[in-house]
This record gives C-alpha cells, sequence and structure tokens, in this order.
C-alpha cells in the first residue's frame, strides 16, 4: 500500500501551493515597492533628429459639463494647429489617478516626474518663488502669439516672480458689480453706468434706498461691500491704499487708508444692517450672483462677482455690470482679476512643446473656451468680434459686444494682486482679520497691525529660505 | 525569528556550506512568509512615512525644495509666535470633549433600543447604520443644506416650536455644535454596533439573577449591564478620542460655508487637522505641519497611556485573574 493510502497524490500539495503564492505575493509587493521612478527624460541631442509625435501631460481641476464639453474642443483644435504634438489630460477634477490635486503635484514637483502643464487656481508666484516652476522668458520671447506685451500687466504680474514669468494666465475675469436693473427702475433709480455712484458714500447712499426691515428682521438688503474675499486688494486700492508691494516685496497693510477702508465697512454694517455680521448672515446667504445666494433669490439689488458670472451663473432676470466707487481717500476705480494660470513645473520632459499647450490655451484656445464662458481674456490680442454665444443669446448682439468691452476696457486698470509668494497666507490672515473686524472682536487699526505682523514675518522667513 | 536561527544547524557537502531548518524552522518561515506583505507595507506605508515626519518636523520643508534642519525651531514657532496654533488646539479640544462622551452615549442609547427581539429590528439596526458609510464630504453638504439658518429644515424646526434661528454654520458660537451633530448623524452607527455586540454578550443569567433579587430596569442597567460592557466603553472611547483630534473633512468643507475666514467665523472651525492641512498644503510649510503632527501623536500616545492606566479603576474584565 502506497504511503497515501490509495488516494492520488497531485503533482502539487495544497500546502506547496499555498507556499508557492505566498511567495510570489511577497515577490510582487518588494517589486512593486521596489521599482524606481520614472526618470526625467533627458535626451541627448541628436544630429539629424526625426520628427516624432511628443506626448505632453496636462493637469487640471476642471470638471463642470461645460469643461467637458469644451476643452476637448480645445486640446483638439491644438493638435491641429501642430500635429506632432498630442495631448494626455482628463477632465475629472482632479489629478490622473485621484487624490488632492495640489497635495498630488506638489508631490510629483518634489519627486521629479512632473506633468508637462498644470492650471493653476493659485497664483504662480507663490510656486514660482519656490524655484518649482520653468521660467518661460526666453520662450515666451520667442513665441507666436505670447509675447510678454500680449498680455494685460496686471494678470501677466501676477506669474512673475523678481523678474522672471513663471506661467501665462489664460484667463482675466474682471471683478465688477452686478444691478438688478428691474429693483432700479422699480424705485425710478438710473441703470445707466455712467449715473452709477463714484464714491463709497454716495454706493452707500443707494444702498440705503434697497434696505428693507420688516419686524426686525432684514428682508431685503442693497449692497454687501465684504462678501468677495478675493476682491480684498481691489478695495484697498480704491481707497488710495495698497495690501502688497510687489516691487519692494514688502506688505502694506498697515495705513490710514486700510484702516479708513475697515471703518468704512463697521459703519455701513453698523448704519444699514443692524450691527450684528452673525445676525446679518442669518438673514439671507449674502455674496455673488449665482443660484441660491441672496441676488438672485430677489433678496439683494447690488452685488459683487466677475466676468463669467454673466453666463455661467444663469441671472434669470436684467442685470446691469458697473464700476467700483473709490473711496474717500482713493482717485480712481480699479477692477479685480481672477485669473486660470497655466504653468510649466520645473523638469518637464518637453518643455518646448509644453509651452506650446501653455501658449495656446493662454491665446487662440482660449477664444473657443470664451465662446462658451464669459471668462475675459488676459490676451491683448484677441481676436475682435468674438463673443460669448450664450450672452448673445440672451441679451443679443450689441449688448454682448459692450459688455465684452467693458470688461476688456477695465482690465487696463487692475488693482496690484495675486503677485506675493506667501499669497494663500496672506489671504487667510487678512480675511480672519477683516472677520474679527465685522465681528467688532478687534478695532481695524489693531486687526490690521496684526495681520501686517504676521504677513511680514511670514514673507521674511519665507525669503530667507530661498 | 529567534526561533528559527536556535533550530538551524550547518552542515558541509561538497564544499558549500548548506543550511539545513528543523521542521519548526520551516514552518515558522512560511509563517513570516505570509505576514511579510503586511509587515512590507507597515514598513513602507506606515512606518517610514511616520519616521520621515519626525525628520521633516525638524527641518524647514517647503517639499518643492530639500529640507533644512532647523532643530526645535518650528516647535517655537508652534508653541510662541502662530496665534492660531492655540486656537486650533481649542477648539478641537472643545469638539473632543462634548463629541465623545455624546458619541458613546448615543451609541448606547440607540444599541440598547436595538437590542430587542421585536419584527423588523434588522431594518431599523441598519437604518441607523446606514449614515455612518456616507462620505464624509456628501454627509457635511447635506448637513449644510439643513443649518441653512434661513431656509434649512432644522431652524424651520426650532422656529416651529418657538426658538430663535440659530446662525450654525454662520455662528462662531454654534459652528462646533453643527459640526458636533454632523458627526453624532454619522458616526453613532458604528459606535452602536459595537456596543450591540457587547450587549449581546451580557450573560443573561447575570440580569435573570438581578431581576429575581428585586433590580429595577435602572439598576440591572448600572449594576450588570453598564459594568460588563466597560471593555467596550475603553474601546470606543480610545477610538473616539483619536477619531475626534483628527476631524477634519466636515470642517474644511463646513468652514468655507460659515464666511468670513475659510475656516468658519473667527476660525471657530480651524481644528487641529485643518490648521495642519493648510500649513502643509497651502502655505508650504510641510516641516511645520510634521511638527504639528508629532506634537499630536505625542499627546495621543499621552491620554492613551493614561486611560489604559486608568482602565484598571473602571475597566472589568470577565476573565479570571484580570481586573
Amino acid at each position: 500500500m502506497s504511503a497515501n493510502n490509495g488516494v492520488a497524490r497531485s503533482a502539487v500539495s495544497r500546502r506547496e501551493f499555498l507556499q508557492l503564492a505566498g511567495l510570489a505575493g511577497s515577490a510582487a509587493v518588494l517589486a512593486a515597492c521596489g521599482a524606481p521612478p520614472t526618470p526625467a527624460a533627458t535626451e541627448p541631442p541628436t544630429e539629424a533628429a526625426a520628427p516624432e509625435a511628443v506626448t505632453v501631460s496636462w493637469w487640471n481641476q476642471f470638471s463642470t459639463p461645460t469643461c467637458q464639453e469644451v476643452f476637448p474642443r480645445v486640446i483638439e483644435e491644438f493638435e491641429q494647429t501642430y500635429p506632432a504634438v498630442k495631448v494626455e489630460y482628463e477632465i475629472s477634477g482632479g489629478p490622473p489617478g485621484g487624490g488632492d490635486y495640489i497635495e498630488v503635484l506638489l508631490a510629483r514637483i518634489a519627486a521629479g516626474n512632473p506633468p508637462d502643464t498644470a492650471t493653476l487656481w493659485s497664483p504662480p508666484s507663490q510656486f514660482g518663488a519656490r524655484g518649482s516652476l520653468t521660467a518661460i522668458d526666453d520662450m515666451m520671447a520667442n513665441a507666436k502669439w505670447a509675447k510678454p506685451d500680449a498680455f494685460y500687466a496686471g494678470p501677466l504680474k501676477s506669474c512673475q516672480w523678481q523678474g522672471k514669468t513663471f506661467g501665462l494666465p489664460a484667463s482675466a475675469g474682471a471683478g465688477c458689480i452686478f444691478i438688478n436693473t428691474a429693483h432700479f427702475e422699480e424705485k425710478g433709480l438710473s441703470t445707466k453706468r455712467e449715473d452709477f455712484p463714484k464714491t463709497w458714500d454716495a454706493l452707500k447712499a443707494l444702498s440705503e434706498k434697497f434696505v428693507v426691515w420688516e419686524d426686525g428682521e432684514l428682508k431685503h438688503a442693497g449692497f454687501i461691500p465684504w462678501t468677495q474675499s478675493w476682491l480684498k486688494p481691489v478695495w484697498s486700492e480704491l481707497n488710495g491704499g495698497k495690501l502688497f508691494d510687489a516691487e519692494k516685496v514688502q506688505y502694506q497693510i498697515v495705513s490710514d487708508q486700510n484702516t479708513e477702508w475697515l471703518e468704512h465697512w463697521v459703519k455701513w454694517l453698523d448704519e444699514q444692517y443692524g450691527g450684528d455680521i452673525e445676525q446679518l448672515n442669518i438673514y439671507g446667504t449674502w455674496g455673488d450672483v449665482y443660484p441660491e445666494a441672496a441676488f438672485q433669490l430677489g433678496q439683494c439689488s447690488i452685488e459683487m462677482s466677475g466676468s463669467w458670472a454673466c453666463t455661467d451663473a444663469a441671472i434669470p432676470f436684467e442685470w446691469e455690470v458697473m464700476k467700483f466707487p473709490s473711496g474717500p481717500s482713493g482717485s480712481k476705480s480699479v477692477t479685480g482679476f481672477w485669473p486660470n494660470w497655466w504653468v510649466m513645473p520645473k523638469g518637464v520632459p518637453h518643455p518646448n512643446e509644453a509651452f506650446l499647450l501653455c501658449e495656446w490655451f493662454a491665446t487662440q484656445g482660449w477664444v473657443t473656451w470664451y465662446k462658451a464662458v464669459m471668462d475675459t481674456p488676459a490676451w491683448k490680442n484677441f481676436p475682435e468680434g468674438v463673443l460669448t454665444q450664450k450672452l448673445v443669446d440672451q441679451a443679443g448682439l450689441e449688448r454682448a459686444q459692450e459688455i465684452h468691452n467693458f470688461f476688456a476696457a477695465y482690465l487696463e486698470d487692475t488693482a496690484g494682486m495675486w503677485t506675493s509668494p506667501i499669497e494663500d497666507f496672506a489671504s487667510d490672515t487678512l480675511n480672519s482679520s477683516i472677520d474679527e473686524v465685522l465681528h467688532k472682536v478687534k478695532l481695524p487699526v489693531e486687526a490690521l497691525a496684526e495681520a501686517q505682523e504676521l504677513c511680514q514675518a511670514k514673507l521674511d522667513e519665507v525669503l530667507q529660505g530661498m | 525569528m529567534a526561533g528559527l536561527s536556535s533550530h538551524m544547524k550547518r552542515s558541509r557537502a561538497g564544499g558549500f556550506l548548506r543550511l539545513s531548518m528543523s521542521k519548526q524552522a520551516r514552518d515558522d518561515l512560511k509563517g513570516y512568509l505570509f505576514v511579510s506583505p503586511w509587515i512590507i507595507s507597515l514598513l513602507v506605508f506606515t512606518a517610514y512615512p511616520m519616521i520621515a515626519s519626525f525628520y521633516f518636523a525638524m527641518t524647514d520643508y517647503t517639499i518643492l525644495n530639500p529640507p533644512r534642519w532647523v532643530g526645535l525651531g518650528n516647535f517655537e514657532v508652534m508653541f510662541t509666535k502662530d496665534p492660531l496654533y492655540w486656537k486650533s488646539v481649542a477648539n478641537t479640544a472643545f469638539y473632543a470633549l462634548l463629541e465623545v462622551p455624546l458619541s458613546l452615549a448615543v451609541g448606547l442609547v440607540l444599541a440598547m433600543l436595538l437590542n430587542q427581539r421585536i419584527k423588523g429590528i434588522g431594518f431599523y439596526r441598519t437604518a441607523y447604520y446606514l449614515p455612518g458609510l456616507m462620505p464624509a464630504v456628501a454627509s457635511t453638504l447635506l448637513w449644510m443644506v439643513l443649518l441653512d439658518p434661513r431656509l434649512g429644515l432644522v431652524n424651520a424646526a426650532l422656529r416651529g416650536v418657538g426658538l430663535p434661528r440659530l446662525g450654525w454654520l454662520r455662528s462662531a458660537a454654534w459652528s462646533k455644535p453643527a459640526l458636533i451633530l454632523m458627526s453624532l448623524w454619522g458616526g453613532s452607527g458604528g459606535v452602536m454596533l459595537i456596543f450591540l455586540a457587547a450587549l449581546k454578550e451580557v450573560p443573561e443569567s447575570l440580569l435573570e439573577a438581578a431581576m429575581i433579587d428585586g433590580a429595577n430596569a435602572w439598576q440591572r442597567f448600572w449594576r450588570v449591564t453598564l459594568p460588563m460592557i466597560t471593555p467596550t466603553i475603553f474601546f470606543n472611547l480610545i477610538m473616539g478620542i483619536i477619531g475626534s483630534f483628527q476631524v477634519f473633512a466636515s470642517a474644511f468643507i463646513a468652514g468655507a460655508a460659515g464666511g468670513g475666514s475659510e475656516a468658519g467665523p473667527l476660525n471657530s472651525l480651524l481644528v487641529y487637522m485643518l490648521h495642519l492641512y493648510r500649513n502643509a498644503f497651502r502655505y508650504f510649510n510641510m516641516g511645520y505641519a510634521s511638527a504639528m503632527a508629532l506634537a499630536m501623536f505625542v499627546v495621543l500616545i499621552i491620554l492613551s497611556m493614561a486611560l489604559i492606566r486608568s482602565s484598571k479603576y473602571w475597566v472589568y474584565y470577565e476573565v479570571a485573574g484580570r481586573r
């Protein structure tokens, strides 16, 4: 009788199979962990390099249906213009493979295998100042469309640090004031742009005409000036002040003009809205012109937003756009802007092709996007007569052209924005300070002094580390 | 691996050194090979990042440039120069001090209610557990709608019973309670499930004996049930504390809705992990963020050890000789 009592013995027993499976699994894990990172291609130049298609990667955070519809068209047009360059991308709201966009992008830059191009929603000056982006001045000098003088000064400065340019502003969504024209007409007020208040006091007086309180509750607001935090630099410059001086690389938060600006807001809060910011915020969702915000719900007659809101916010009633009035210590109206920035991280394998893609988005490619969304281009040589179709359908050709011209002209007078290497830190700090002032926890002069100290200290620390 | 060497014998055969292993050694080796993927994963994805983080805590590290040694500089800034650090500690402590006991209480009450043999009890258990399966982002967005001060259902209910509307996420005083409410809704299900399992382990005989001795429902709960489930309370308490210190997603999303600063009115939603995240990925201050992580790690270790030490006074283990 055989040792296994007559039962046929299989070639591999169960124990041996499990042993092999364990070994194979361990080997697979070791292999995966030990895989070296993809090295950045540094191919030696060849004398007679045969032209071959180059694939460049583009990362972005876009995800809306409009983005998913329009950006592929932009890419297609680019690839038709440059047949030797293919673009690898996805419109999924984040980096390929998922994860937080900035986290993964920073990790890839640090690891030395970044995407060829990336779209940023925070300014390139922060990244460029830390040496993580490719300077593109030489490429811009030889570019077909994206030469340095082809862009509005303000948006281009947001890509620059210490004389070098680290990205291109594809858009420069200009800020403005929106009014509900029906509300104005009901009160017999002019809706013409030239009749709109030119000073803060006049705007405050106009706002008061719309404020309605009933049974101790605010039912209708006029204008609430502090709702759009990205426009802080604009409000400072409207009053002759400044928050950050890019030339001197210095914060100038403490100033009489800035103190006057915040005191003006506190007075506005007290005189028109009951003096309690939290109570005011219970009465409505103030801020911007999108659905569910007070402006669209008819609860507020004057609001702020950017040019993109003209079509993107789908405002269901007639509206007009106005310039910001200047403050008591100011002399002229300025606007803000919020670009989409296209950048090339340091160490990209195909810098020339990557620049072509950035250039395309910031210039010719933006034409396709602008036809869908009224996101004011930062490119001064934008073709004449190109308008956002939705606005044309909504308001007619003449009016659409007029609004386009309004924003294009306003971009010649922009406040200095997005130029600090600690932009996000400073923005958060200032937001906290303004919040404390409106909550009456601190006086404007105290809050601004604290913000100045924190921002300047942080700036000095970062500059020291560079 | 020690057992392995004691069973190894060396032998020479044909001029080559040969290792022959005993059966015990071979079995040990197989065991280690089977757990090796997990050990490698632990070393690579947990231990290495932890050790790296301890190192980065002593450096000025922006991610984008090599780390620069600063010693205890980050800790000096943390404890003496960063006004938001102590704000984040206070916010997190407030949250943890309220959320953890409430979560335990709600979980236990739910478990007791669901520890009954009635028709459809399975449906109710599922219903109370389901919110815990909802992703944090989705549940936070849902609660932001419910807690809208003007149009939300919660304020509508308060008005219905004659109470004033609250600012919730738009109020410095009520934003953290709002966060706790969200957490209780989503987190109590998991706690409830663990308590339910513990309640089922309470011997019926003890409860019957207590009943025979004349104990009422409260006395049976307080004198029999509660002591029997103290190990589970202990477990949930430690896990709850660790979880509450790490609250992030709901604060991150809800904070932006509050107006004012991006961390809620007057930074009331600036919890520790949110401050850490902002420093790491918004301000390019990974070194400082690592220092914050190290500080939290130390605090949690101390708290956990204190709780473990205290457990001998209030946790009852049924196993003989263990008290």
